[in-house]
């Protein structure tokens, strides 16, 4: 073993074993440890220096956010993924069924939970759909906003998932698992890309304020991978990351001091002991975290865009007179600032509508009309403005936006009453910009919205087609663990949506 | 006409399968399926550093290096070996009366009577424990929806870190953890005829049981509509995953789904270790006994009481709702509220024929979670599940060893039924000849000294895994480990008595640079990064701030709105009333599968969903801005300000000297001691709205050098 360690072929990268050879090279890696690696990297891609993509597990621990060469051609640089969390309801959104509107009211025997058929009271949709834009696309009347962007958008209408549960179902749609402890999909383009921006973080979470989604952090953990990759909760209030300012009561220029002091004698500590590539890497780490507290505010700082682009996110309506409603603003500026950080090359930002408990989210288990009253203005207003903003900036053709939640809803009234209950078997996505097409809609479910049947695609396929749009191949993008290799698509076979792809 | 496709399905998938079901000998002769062979350790005479050998250990390095043309660096100096000792042993930083007391000791076993001396300390079953903790997927509660708070998990917690300090055989905490139960089944139910005590050989039994807390604490699938049988089956595939990972350091996880391609290990032996698991299940038993016990329900009207003064007052909440209270009714339903507080505190805290014992919660019997028995009714049959999914159900599997194995050791592969599989299982697993067992811990040893195991995957050593950098010495030491009665504690003295473990970090040679950049060949010793816990405890003894209490129920220290913000209901973080809880060790404070302690999280804590054999080592810029900016650090700043004033008098360059030796176990040079000051001077020049204490910013800079987070 030592031998095959030893040679100079196995120095070119052993799985998951970080290695330095060459000193320019180490220099460069050295510096790459803040949140995100250096645009120097580009240099290193140049001289051939990257190993190939196989072996990008490679020196993960040490420069884990390096910038790395996509597989192919990426189609998008960003995602920003805006999760409804609760599961927003397909057949009152963008799924019109005339026919569960028609039978309103009927029973009908149906599967809702675990495998077993019922019969159940059909609850059409009391939205009234219309045909928008050039494509035709229909949509619901609580989303006037987004409608009027169908033509950017590009529904995917027949997705299913494996669990009725929230926390599980929430897992799954981050991860690829109903299990925890695996990467999520941020930590997996993290990982698989590297980061553009050494100042700020390359994935990036923001909650509702009424209170973080079930499982909380597990959702945007890193899982089995080094905390590097794990998201940055971004927060509404007080200091946008934790620690960020010093408590101690000191000013800036006296931290420059201390920080100054600190490089200094690091510096010769690190003098006497050659051949550690984490001390200067931690040297390079203060540096960084001196910069985040001007550049984390920055971003946050919403006085330099003017009165026309908070108009647009909505961030100066009011809240509607619906009791639990926030009102467009909190989510405006959270979809404002996701675009003020992808301009900073920012990789990954998710942002979650809703939170806490019964509807304070997306979960419309006593009446789907009332939940849609309090939620749909939340993000109406917002959504078509982070689209139409990207747009007129240039950043729509590489920014990809995905909506959805962890699964849709019933078609039927739960409980004989006007919810409805978790659906996992047929429930809805869309994204826009990033290299699909708009104004398109790609599978079917049944004649009720409640099953996936034309184009049927499990969540993993979702997941292949957003790594594809970024230029990874989700067959390739593997990371040992634990005796095994991963993929953010799992054992199964996983299909890339090439209808999707413009 | 659905169900005959199913079958149709099932019958396709049925006939696929049977054609990659292959014989189990394609890789039999892997090393790890091998026993290990006990090679004599080269002879001192033939080594060209002969003269450094102190024993095996070097013996076989010095041999490795010499090959390679390379050679042992020199010994490291005393302070930094006073410093890696007690790191490493205890996770404590020495004080500089320690530090002083070793420096100056001339004798020549001052080196061996120190290790033992930290050997003998309790904190080292804290330091190791933690370790142990890592591998066991440690935590306090069960992560998913309901993040289920796992009352009694820190038992096990602290029968880990009574085992490390007991110097417990290690075949006897294999065997406990799998099968306390089944091995010494006395232990039971506390007998109910010793009314008042236990004797001292039931309370081993029982403390052998509570080892079996291990399968109890894994994460739990909890949440609503919850699918019964996926949750039995999720627990089943975590307990055998943990077995296998745990102590057999092999990773089973792809042989739930297919046979694994590149070791002998079949799908069918992946549910044969579950079927060993079938017919258990968690159950909870008191800790005191029958005396004690009924001393508690002779006090329960006292909870009644509570629960009706609970229901008066929310009977008024009721009667009075929406109305605005006189002040007569206000002081009326003030007093129903605090009729509720007199009631709790008037609960007993332990039972009263005992002193001493005390309840859990306001007045729960104290109980411990572990493995028991199903009834013989409810046992359900373990089935082979195409690709690992649960509805793909195929033939039943019976409780089993693996094939390839068990023939390694000439063993049965068939095991009792439906109970006393799992003693059968670690009975086996601690056969001094297993190939695995010992080979795995002596790895895990090794890793957890040096930072890299000789096998670089401690929890596989199956074909997926790397190959041992020195299969020798591994063979070597894993049959050392066996004659000296698995005893961990000697392994230890083996280790760090050698002088390959007394090797600076700091020596540098071209020639091995470029042989042999990564230090397989440890041709000087690494220098490895506190733990996120071993940090915390780091700047609490530099603070003095440290209570060393231990054991008992995890701790939760307060934090900052901002900090607990993603936690969606803080309540699960019920921070301790009493301050001194707040500086307890890093081991101690509450694990949450959903939630991580913050600081513990950005310095690469383990995520607790499976076994997690080696922690990453990551650089990122949180962990500068905690190390700056965070409360608690400059809290525990200032505390070691006050530390070094009270300590060293009132001369700046003997605060410097105090802390630097607090912090490094050394002084100070000179350039270091003109750059403290000038900082010092710098900062107290400045202005600000309240005076700055430029000690205790010097104090926060000492934390955030690399010299304090890393080991020598």
């Amino acid at each position: 073993m030592l031998e095959k360690l030893l040679s100079p072929l196995a120095r070119q990268g052993t799985p998951n074993h970080p290695h330095c050879a060459g000193s320019r090279r180490e220099f460069l890696w050295q510096l790459g440890a803040g949140f995100g690696g250096l645009a120097l990297t580009d240099i290193l891609d140049r001289d051939g220096y990257f190993p190939p993509r196989a072996e990008a597990a490679t020196n993960v621990t040490e420069h884990p956010l390096m910038t790395r060469a996509p597989d192919f051609r990426p189609k998008a640089k960003r995602v920003i993924f805006l999760f409804m969390y609760g599961g927003p309801s397909q057949m009152d959104s963008w799924d019109y069924k005339p026919e569960l509107q028609e039978h309103h009211g009927k029973t009908v025997e149906i599967q809702t939970r675990r495998r077993k058929k019922k019969t159940q009271t059909i609850l059409g949709s009391q939205r009234h759909f219309e045909r928008y834009g050039e494509s035709g696309l229909w949509g619901a009347d609580c989303f006037p906003h987004i409608n009027q962007q169908l033509d950017e958008i590009c529904l995917v209408k027949s997705l299913y998932a494996d669990t009725f549960a929230h926390g599980s179902a929430m897992i799954q749609m981050n991860s690829g698992r109903i299990i925890q402890g695996h990467p999520t999909i941020g930590s997996w383009l993290g990982y698989g890309l590297g980061s553009e921006n050494e100042n700020l973080p390359g994935y990036v979470v923001m909650v509702d304020p009424r209170g973080g989604p079930i499982a909380g952090a597990a959702n945007w953990s890193s899982g089995f991978m080094p905390a590097a990759y794990q998201g940055t909760h971004l927060r509404n209030k007080g200091e946008p990351i934790l620690d960020l300012k010093p408590k101690s009561g000191i000013t800036r220029s006296m931290q420059r001091d201390l920080v100054d002091t600190l490089a200094m004698l690091n510096e010769q500590h690190r003098k006497t002991r050659p051949g550690y590539s984490e001390l200067p890497a931690r040297i390079a780490s203060y540096e960084l975290a001196f910069q985040l507290q001007m550049s984390a505010p920055e971003v946050m700082d919403l006085a330099t865009e003017t009165q026309a682009t908070l108009n647009m996110y909505g961030i100066l309506d009011p809240a509607p007179e619906e009791t639990g409603c926030v009102g467009p603003e909190p989510f405006g500026r959270q979809c404002l600032i996701a675009r003020r950080l992808v301009e900073r090359g920012v990789r990954y930002v998710q942002i979650y509508s809703g939170g806490g408990h019964g509807d304070q989210n997306w979960d419309a288990h006593g009446d789907i009309e009332k939940n849609l009253r309090i939620h749909a203005p939340e993000i109406d207003k917002p959504i078509a403005g982070l689209i139409k903003d990207l747009k007129q900036r240039g950043l729509l053709e590489e920014t990809l936006i995905v909506w959805g939640g962890e699964f849709g809803r019933q078609s039927v009234a739960q409980n004989g009453g006007k919810g409805r209950d978790h659906n996992p078997l047929g429930f809805l996505y869309w994204m826009a910009g990033g290299g699909v097409k708009g104004g398109h809609s790609h599978g079917e479910t049944d004649p009720l919205g409640h099953e996936a049947t034309v184009n049927r695609h499990h969540i993993r396929d979702l997941h292949a087609t957003i790594l594809h749009l970024m230029g990874l191949d989700h067959e390739k993008l593997t990371y040992f663990y634990g005796g095994l290799k991963h993929k953010l698509t799992g054992v199964r076979e996983a299909r890339v949506i090439h209808d999707l792809i413009a | 006409m659905l169900k005959i496709t199913w079958v149709l399905f099932l019958a396709v998938i049925g006939l696929g399968h049977a054609n990659l079901i292959r014989s189990a000998t394609a890789n039999d002769d892997y090393w790890s399926f091998q026993k290990p062979v006990r090679h004599p350790a080269p002879e001192a005479g033939q080594l060209q550093h002969g003269a450094r050998i102190v024993n095996a250990v070097d013996a076989f390095l010095f041999q490795a290096l010499e090959k390679h043309g390379l050679a042992p660096a020199p010994a490291a100096d005393k302070h930094t070996l006073v410093r890696r000792a007690y790191l490493d042993l205890i996770g404590l930083l020495p004080s500089p009366e320690q530090v002083e007391a070793f420096v100056t000791n001339p004798s020549a076993d001052a080196w061996p009577r120190l290790i033992n001396e930290l050997l003998d300390s309790k904190h080292y079953g804290e330091r190791w424990g933690r370790h142990w903790l890592d591998v066991a997927r440690y935590a306090d509660s069960g992560g998913y929806e309901t993040d289920i708070y796992l009352r009694n998990a820190w038992r096990y917690r602290d029968y880990v870190v009574k085992s490390f300090n007991d110097d417990k055989p290690y075949d006897q905490f294999v065997q406990e953890q799998i099968a306390g139960d089944e091995l010494w089944p006395d232990n039971l139910d506390l007998d109910p005829k010793r009314v008042y005590h236990i004797t001292a050989d039931q309370k081993k039994h029982l403390e052998a049981r509570i080892g079996t807390g291990l399968y109890t604490l894994g994460p739990l699938i909890h949440e609503s509509r919850l699918d019964a049988r996926r949750l039995h089956y999720e627990t089943l595939t975590d307990w055998a995953d943990t077995t296998g990972s745990v102590f057999l350091g092999l990773s089973f996880g792809c042989a739930r789904c297919h046979d694994h391609k590149f070791d002998p290990l079949t799908q069918t032996d992946y549910f044969a270790m579950q079927a060993i698991f079938a017919s258990s299940k968690e159950v909870e038993i008191p800790l005191m006994t029958a005396m004690e016990i009924g001393d508690t329900r002779q006090a329960y009207p006292k909870i009644v009481a509570i629960d009706e003064a609970r229901k008066r007052y929310r009977l008024y909440e009721q009667q009075t709702a929406g109305k605005t209270l006189s002040s007569e009714e206000q002081t009326h339903k003030e007093k129903l509220l605090i009729d509720i507080a007199q009631k709790v505190l008037a609960l007993p805290a332990g039972a009263a024929s005992v002193p001493g014992t005390r309840y859990d919660g306001l007045m729960e019997i104290p109980t411990v979670s572990v493995l028991g028995h199903e009834q013989p009714a409810l046992l359900k049959t373990v089935h082979r599940l195409e690709r690992g999914e649960l509805y793909g159900m195929k033939e039943q599997i019976q409780a089993a060893l693996p094939g390839a194995l068990a023939q390694a050791t000439d063993s049965e592969v068939d095991l009792p039924k439906p109970y006393g599989s799992r003693k059968a299982l670690a009975l086996w697993l601690t056969e001094p000849d297993h190939p695995l067992t010992s080979r795995v811990m002596v790895n895990r040893i090794w890793q957890w000294h040096f930072g890299r195991g000789l096998v670089a995957t401690p929890n596989d050593f199956g074909a997926m895994g790397q190959e041992p950098t020195h299969p020798e010495l591994l063979d070597w030491l894993a049959t050392e480990f066996i004659e000296r009665g698995w005893s961990i504690k000697d392994m230890h003295r083996l280790i760090m008595t050698s002088s390959s473990y007394q090797m600076s970090s700091q020596h540098i040679s071209e020639k091995a640079v470029q042989a042999d950049p990564e230090n397989y060949l440890l041709w000087r010793m690494p220098r490895r990064r506190l733990e996120a816990e071993a940090l915390w405890d780091a700047v609490h003894t530099a603070a003095g701030t440290i209570n060393l209490k231990m054991g008992g129920r995890p701790v939760v220290p307060p934090l900052a709105e901002d900090e607990i913000a993603s936690l969606r209901d803080t309540f699960r973080w019920p921070v301790s009333a009493d301050p001194q809880e707040h500086t307890r060790r890093g081991l101690y404070i509450l694990v949450l599968r959903n939630f991580r302690f913050p600081m513990f999280s950005v310095f690469d804590a383990p995520v607790s969903s499976v076994s997690c054999p080696t922690r990453d080592v990551t650089t990122v810029a949180p962990q500068a801005l905690w190390s700056l900016n965070n409360r608690s650090v400059f809290s525990q700043a200032q505390a070691f300000a006050s530390r070094v004033r009270k300590e060293a008098g009132t001369e700046a360059h003997d605060w410097i000297d105090r802390a630097w030796m607090i912090a490094f176990a050394r002084h100070p040079t000179d350039r270091e001691t003109r750059e403290a000051l000038s900082l010092m001077d710098t900062l107290s020049q400045t202005d600000t709205a309240a005076p700055v204490d430029a000690l205790a910013q010097l104090c926060l800079s000492l934390f955030n050098l690399n010299e304090f987070a890393f080991t020598d």
